[in-house]
């Protein structure tokens, strides 16, 4: 039995100033974008039912905007939130501070410099028509330069930890930070340092876009999940026995799975195939991580009620399995031939990356907010908005892309239909798409609008100071299984 | 698990091992698929782009064409109306890529797939058409309805007393500029629309035509030997 050393409250404030403006500056940069590529996203998905809208400027063409507002999503708000979140956890869950942060500083401008020259790129025609690695060629030392300095910053830090016990958070968190360099040197050096050729290119596309969804943005998830569960309901994790094996299985799983996305495509056949049973072998850690989490929840719906970070996590697992259940079923042969260039594969991507990734990082930052700033939320409604604009949106879009990929699928196998009448009976769902959009965008205005209340240090007297509520402590002596 | 270095190699020998086993397996399969050379015919297939194509390309990949067109024809032995459809007259082959410097796979099907759009739409004309008008009529059916209209691949000019473009867009009533007032296509335009042109997967390479086929039945092998 090994002992954890456990940092007490006072410790843990130190670590939290020591995280305070680095956190603060990343997330606020995160939210930033968030906003923005909302305000794009909204925008490309009105373009569908309605062309004509933003056409007539050659930057805001849907070819262009589309990408543009997935790579403000995926790097501008994915990363930055991502960054945010994995320094302030690693730091807490090493038990150490997170030192000489002001180097954060430069690596955060660095990186946001890199997504607005890259995304100013993409709209300026500079794309390189990559799914997700669209920003074009001359941003990519800039954000591997700044990316350099974060990871680092995250493994120094786990490296120089204090705490004998490694919890599967920092695994995830541990793993994420390495592979996300390594997925975007190799691809950025398979596609356009020394090109390779032909459908080689899709292939390595492939791979990076299904590692950079399941080696970076469900690590970072599952790393906010496994912590805050047993730190919010005040019990360890259900089964954490079982933990390491989901771990191993599903990132050396998924870590092959990518061909997938090419079922039936002009490519080798092992490569589907290859891709195909991989996400078959995901059952088994889907199962741990389902075990893991939902054993967690069971009997304690009464404490997610009553925790804002809680609803948002369990929204997040719920997310999370679904997500994983779709990519398992739209990977099979036969669901693929017919779903296949639908959207019903943007709604897996976007479910893993929004409904799962997202959610979960705001449940972190109502936790972690206070805690940093030492004040309170100053509007409930706000929060409150934000949550229900946020459920309500992710089970609007779920709907309505699932409604649209079915109309596709369907449509598009039946070669009566022709391509125009596909097009007039998708633009119902498309405006549906675009309500879902918009409330998802009203609810982060109001996470915004929380966000400044929070962290503006001059508009904040009346809530200095306020008692942060301690969570449950754990009731049990076990020391694997928590955080 | 409380060693970080376990941590660490099984991190490593986790993605080491991904693309080792999938892209360096696939560099090494595909990665110097040469041209076929025909024996009858003795031409190279696929045959290189012409230089005004490839520069079409690249308004192609600027404009993001991808993000809402797919090229990629699927094999056969799927029943989803790929053939009845008629994308290609056959599924496409690795082989077929090797010409293009940027591969434009796509993974949506918003728009029809444009890997055959040269052999089904052999007119220039309408394609022009299709950029500057897509809503415009051909034969009872709107050309490309749903997509947006590229009117800035086009010049708008006034004809004047000067002598009317041969270049110029004809466009069915309502759908142009004013009267005396011409449509000429840019320099883009042009690329953009011989690239298009050129894309017809057309030769059915002996090598591959196997590829495609559905696997023969266990008992044809019988009595083989």
């Amino acid at each position: 039995m090994t002992t954890t050393v456990s940092p007490s409250r006072a410790e843990q404030q130190e670590i939290d100033a020591s995280a305070k403006w680095p956190v603060l500056v990343f997330l606020g940069s995160a939210l930033a974008w968030l906003l923005l590529g909302g305000v794009m996203q909204l925008a490309a998905s009105m373009q569908l039912h309605n062309p004509a809208f933003l056409s007539s400027c050659e930057w805001t063409t849907h070819g262009r905007l589309a990408p543009a507002a997935e790579n403000v999503l995926v790097y501008g708000w994915g990363f930055n939130a991502a960054f945010a979140f994995g320094l302030w956890l690693m730091a807490r869950l090493s038990a150490t501070t997170l030192r000489h942060g002001g180097w954060l500083f430069v690596a955060a401008k660095f990186w946001n410099l890199g997504v607005t020259l890259g995304v100013g790129g993409i709209l300026a025609g500079y794309s390189t028509s990559f799914d997700l690695l669209e920003m074009p060629r001359f941003v990519v030392l800039l954000l591997l330069a700044a990316y350099a300095l974060i990871g680092v910053w995250a493994v120094t830090t786990f490296s120089i930890r204090n705490t004998e016990n490694v919890y599967a958070s920092q695994w995830y968190l541990f793993g994420a930070a390495f592979w996300f360099p390594w997925l975007y040197s190799v691809a950025q050096i398979m596609l356009f340092r020394s090109p390779a050729r032909g459908v080689l290119q899709p292939i390595v596309n492939a791979w990076y876009v299904n590692g950079l969804y399941s080696l970076w943005f469900a690590p970072i998830a599952l790393a906010a999940i496994y912590y805050f569960l047993p730190k919010l309901l005040g019990k360890p994790v259900k089964s954490y026995y079982l933990a390491p094996m989901g771990f191993w299985w599903f990132v050396a799983a998924s870590a092959l799975a990518g061909g997938s996305r090419l079922v039936g495509a002009p490519v080798p056949v092992w490569i589907p195939t290859l891709g195909i049973v991989c996400h078959m072998l995901l059952v088994l850690p889907l199962v741990v991580i389902t075990i893991n989490f939902l054993g967690s929840l069971k009997g304690s719906l009464g404490a997610v009620a009553g925790s804002l970070t809680l609803r948002f996590i369990a929204l997040s697992i719920a997310g999370f399995l679904l997500a994983m259940l779709l990519a398992m079923v739209l990977a099979v042969r036969s669901v693929s031939a017919v779903t296949a260039f639908t959207q019903w594969e943007s709604l897996r991507d976007w479910l893993l990356l929004y409904g799962s990734f997202s959610v979960a990082m705001f449940g972190a930052a109502y936790f972690y907010l206070p805690r940093l700033t030492g004040k309170v939320w100053r509007s409930p409604a706000l929060t409150g908005v934000h949550f229900g604009a946020t459920l309500l949106g992710i089970v609007l879009l779920v709907i309505g892309l699932a409604g649209a990929g079915c109309t596709q699928a369907h449509r598009l196998a039946d070669a009566g239909a022709s391509f125009a009448s596909i097009t007039d009976s998708l633009a119902g769902w498309h405006a549906f798409n675009s309500v879902g959009l918009g409330l998802l965008l009203l609810g982060n205005i109001a996470f915004f609008l929380n966000f400044i209340w929070i962290s503006c240090p001059i508009n904040s007297r009346s809530t200095a100071s306020a008692e942060i509520p301690v969570p449950p402590a754990l009731t049990l002596a076990t020391k694997e299984g928590h955080a | 698990m409380k060693n970080g270095l376990t941590l660490f190699l099984g991190v490593f020998a986790t993605l080491a091992l991904s693309w080792a086993g999938l892209l360096l397996a696939a560099h090494k399969q595909l990665g110097a698929l040469p041209q076929f050379k025909d024996p009858v015919e003795e031409t190279l297939n696929p045959a290189p782009l012409s230089g005004l194509a490839r520069q079409g390309a690249l308004v192609y990949q600027d404009l993001g064409c991808a993000t809402c067109h797919t090229q990629q024809v699927r094999s056969n032995s799927y029943d989803t109306g790929e053939n009845s459809r008629k994308w290609g007259e056959r599924a496409g082959y690795p082989r077929d890529y090797i010409r293009d410097s940027v591969v434009f796979f796509g993974s949506s099907r918003l728009g029809p797939d444009l890997r055959n759009v040269g052999s089904r739409q052999p007119e220039a004309e309408n394609l022009y058409r299709m950029l500057y008008a897509p809503e415009s009529k051909l034969g009872g059916a709107a050309l490309a309805h749903g997509m947006p209209a590229y009117k800035f691949l086009f010049t708008e000019r006034a004809i004047g007393s000067s002598q009317p473009s041969y270049k110029a867009v004809k466009l069915p009533a309502g759908f142009g500029p004013a009267e005396g007032v011409e449509v000429v296509p840019t320099a883009r335009a042009e690329a953009l629309v011989a690239y298009l042109m050129s894309l017809k997967d057309t030769y059915d390479y002996p090598t591959e035509r196997g590829l495609n086929e559905p696997a023969p039945a266990a008992h044809a092998k019988e009595g083989g030997h």
